[in-house]
């Protein structure tokens, strides 16, 4: 197996990763799969207890947005599946691109450079050396930025 | 989450155990009742609330032997049994950690009562407080707390369980090398735990983990889009209506959880921002949550202080907090009128409405229904339940019960889905705030506010709403309200009209609503921001402050009219 891995969150911010991915999935024939991982870190100082509760809302929430993204691929003429996985997101992204064996990996770069976010550009760099090393999937980043 | 949930579970039970001494102490020898050479009276302190423990002790002189002690009760009493043969003298002392020591001389004719086997009531002893180092300390615990909570450098739970074992710790390592470090004993502490608030507020969490499985909400909301037609407007009116009424019933961090992600796809499928749907709900349920005795975890701790029952909140608060969801109502619609314009034409996509209709099904329909037997039941013993003194807690753990026994679901799910971190944070904030009020610091502020309000009611009014309101934007409404409660208590018993428990009813009102002030103001407001960062859709500090600020004027402004309205 093999194909085309965008991560995505959804919002506007997500538009131009996933248009990205879009018209390299017409480049290069391959599958496109849009992810979407559930991430419930926020709970942990509020609601950590909640978590489970939330699991499955937040599931469906997921498969949501990326039914958005798919339904933007098709009118594209391009056919796309949904992924969602639960756990931290760099985490995640490496293990489905093991799984599927990606060839390519598109992601957004962060619009803010904020101390929490996941993909600061600095840490997009170490993150884009490390998956391309341990996975062999060449990582595109979207060119407008993106959180 | 089993692991760290066990954990809480664990340490939940080791705090109920170690509280069993405290109410099933092992009985003594029953004293027999003896009124001849008996000497009695009442200790107060400057806001004229009794004191407990203090060492009452009779001896013929200031440094003479001491004939007789004994300790203060909950209310203040206290009884001395004299030995027959009465000096010419005897002095009355009263020692307490907390306060300085006062000494009163018995007087000729007291004297001559006892001598006559007549039993002696002392006048009231007033006791004025002393600032120690345990003062300091539990000030600065309590503070260091706050400060923990509201930056979320520490888990709620984590950081009320490290003061009051910081507290305990200080008070019992301390004592030995001076008095001045003790706070107070294990059993003192256990005092001031409210286990009504605790119970309650189980027992619904309980009901609570039954109803939101069954898909309630998503249905709700889903048929909200339905009988709007598409037109966002009154999709956002009835969105706000079913937020609000559900947090009349359930926490509103619940209420939120369980409402924001079907929101985030109701809008996303329409093709408008999600925002437009998530601050109004969060906001009116902020609001609404006050209008019950249960709708908030601070309307639990002021009925369970002030004994204000399920009605008594549904009469004096719902009108004010309606006319307030009314103000919200128009001020959302004003301030999103530019997106409530849209057409649904304009953005819908008809395959998110598909997916969105399969999922909006009631998944337990059984459950539900029985459910909805139970909370039926449940709401008439909250309302009838005051006329056979039935409290709060013993209604909600009634109709858990029920519930469990009836659906009979898997226990230990259930039990999981009890959220014991809330219960281990509710215990220890009842000891961090005891440790305050022990010391003294709440009867400095109480004495600050009385000095300032003097015997105005409308100023007392006035300042308790708003100066709530806007603290409740920086500081977690919970601990706030919880240490305001002796607060509001003293200026009750001093301000001549406030019998009627106004001031309460204002304290819930200042809290409650404050917290849409900012975006730290509430937990619920935190849990939404989080969900909608998950959809890309993220709300800053400064958008839920631009939003929710001029809500917070608005609302309690309105709120402000009607407790003066209804009470004076």
């Amino acid at each position: 197996m093999s194909g085309i891995i965008c991560a995505i969150r959804g919002g506007p911010h997500s538009q131009p990763t996933i248009r990205k991915a879009i018209s390299l999935a017409k480049e290069t024939r391959l599958l496109l799969h849009f992810l979407y991982v559930v991430n419930l870190e926020f709970l942990s100082r509020t609601a950590s207890s909640r978590v489970q509760v939330i699991q499955e809302e937040m599931q469906q929430m997921g498969e949501f947005i990326l039914l958005a993204a798919q339904s933007t691929a098709s009118a594209e003429g391009v056919n796309a599946d949904g992924l969602v996985r639960h756990g931290k997101v760099r985490d995640e992204v490496i293990r489905i691109c093991h799984e599927i064996g990606a060839d390519y990996l598109v992601l957004g770069r962060p619009r803010v450079e904020r101390e929490d976010t996941l993909f600061t550009d600095e840490l997009l760099a170490q993150f884009v050396k490390r998956t391309e090393a341990e996975t062999g999937a060449k990582v595109v980043l979207s060119e407008e930025e993106t959180t | 989450v089993k692991r760290w949930s066990t954990h809480w579970l664990v340490v939940f039970f080791a705090l109920i155990l170690a509280a069993i001494p405290y109410f099933f102490p092992i009985s003594g020898k029953a004293q027999e009742a003896s009124w001849e050479n008996l000497v009695t009276g009442k200790i107060l302190d400057r806001q004229a609330q009794p004191v407990q423990s203090a060492t009452v002790s009779i001896s013929e002189g200031k440094e003479s032997q001491v004939l007789a002690e004994s300790t203060s009760q909950p209310d203040g009493s206290y009884e001395l049994e004299l030995p027959e043969a009465i000096p010419a003298n005897l002095f009355l002392h009263v020692h307490h950690a907390h306060f300085k020591d006062s000494t009163l001389a018995l007087d000729a004719q007291m004297l001559e009562d006892l001598r006559n086997g007549h039993p002696v009531v002392m006048p009231k002893l007033v006791i004025y407080r002393q600032i120690n180092l345990a003062f300091w300390a539990s000030t600065l615990i309590f503070i260091i707390m706050l400060v923990l909570i509201a930056t979320g450098k520490l888990h709620n739970a984590l950081s009320a369980l490290t003061a009051a074992t910081l507290l305990l710790a200080f008070s019992y390592l301390g004592h030995p090398i001076s008095e001045n470090f003790y706070i107070f004993d294990f059993n003192n502490a256990m005092r001031y735990v409210d286990w009504n608030v605790i119970f309650l507020i189980m027992g619904m969490m309980i009901v609570i983990a039954v109803v939101e499985r069954t898909g309630l909400f998503q249905w709700l909301a889903f048929n909200a889009y339905r009988i709007s037609g598409g037109r966002i407007w009154l999709l956002l009116l009835i969105l706000m209506i079913i937020t609000g009424v559900t947090s009349a019933f359930l926490d509103n961090v619940t209420t939120m959880l369980l409402v924001t992600p079907i929101s985030v796809q109701i809008a996303l499928a329409l093709g408008i921002n999600p925002l437009v749907l998530l601050i109004p709900e969060v906001l009116a349920s902020n609001i609404v949550g006050i209008s019950t005795l249960i709708g908030t975890p601070t309307n639990i701790l002021i009925g369970s202080y002030a004994k204000i029952s399920f009605n008594a909140f549904l009469t004096n608060l719902t009108p004010g907090v309606l006319l307030a969801l009314v103000g919200l109502i128009v001020y959302c619609e004003w301030i999103f009128h530019k997106e409530l314009k849209l057409k649904h034409e304009q953005g819908i996509s008809s395959t998110l409405l598909e997916r969105l209709e399969q999922r909006a099904q009631i998944s337990e329909p059984d459950h539900l229904k029985k459910s909805g037997w139970v909370g039926a039941g449940m709401l008439v013993l909250f309302i009838f339940g005051e006329k056979i003194h039935l409290v709060p807690a013993v209604t909600a753990l009634i109709g858990a019960t029920v519930l469990l026994l009836w659906i009979k679901p898997d226990i230990e799910e259930m039990i999981e889905s009890v959220d014991w971190t809330t219960l281990v944070f509710f215990i220890s904030l009842f000891i961090v705030v005891g440790a305050i009020q022990e010391v003294g610091l709440i009867s400095f502020i109480a004495d600050g506010i009385s000095r300032i309000v003097g015997d105005h009611l409308v100023l007392a009014m006035l300042a308790i709403i708003w100066l709530s309101a806007l603290l409740s934007t920086a500081i977690p409404n919970i601990p706030f309200t919880a240490a305001m409660l002796p607060v509001i208590g003293y200026l009750t018993a001093t301000i001549p009209g406030a019998e009627s428990k106004v001031l309460f009813f204002c304290l819930s009102i200042g809290s409650a609503m404050g917290g849409n002030g900012s975006l730290i103001g509430a937990s619920a407001n935190m849990v939404t921001a989080g969900i909608a960062e998950r959809a890309g859709y993220p709300i800053t500090y400064l958008y839920f402050l631009k939003k929710g600020f001029p809500a917070l004027l608005i609302t309690v402004g309105l709120a402000t009219i009607w407790v003066l309205i209804h009470f004076l």
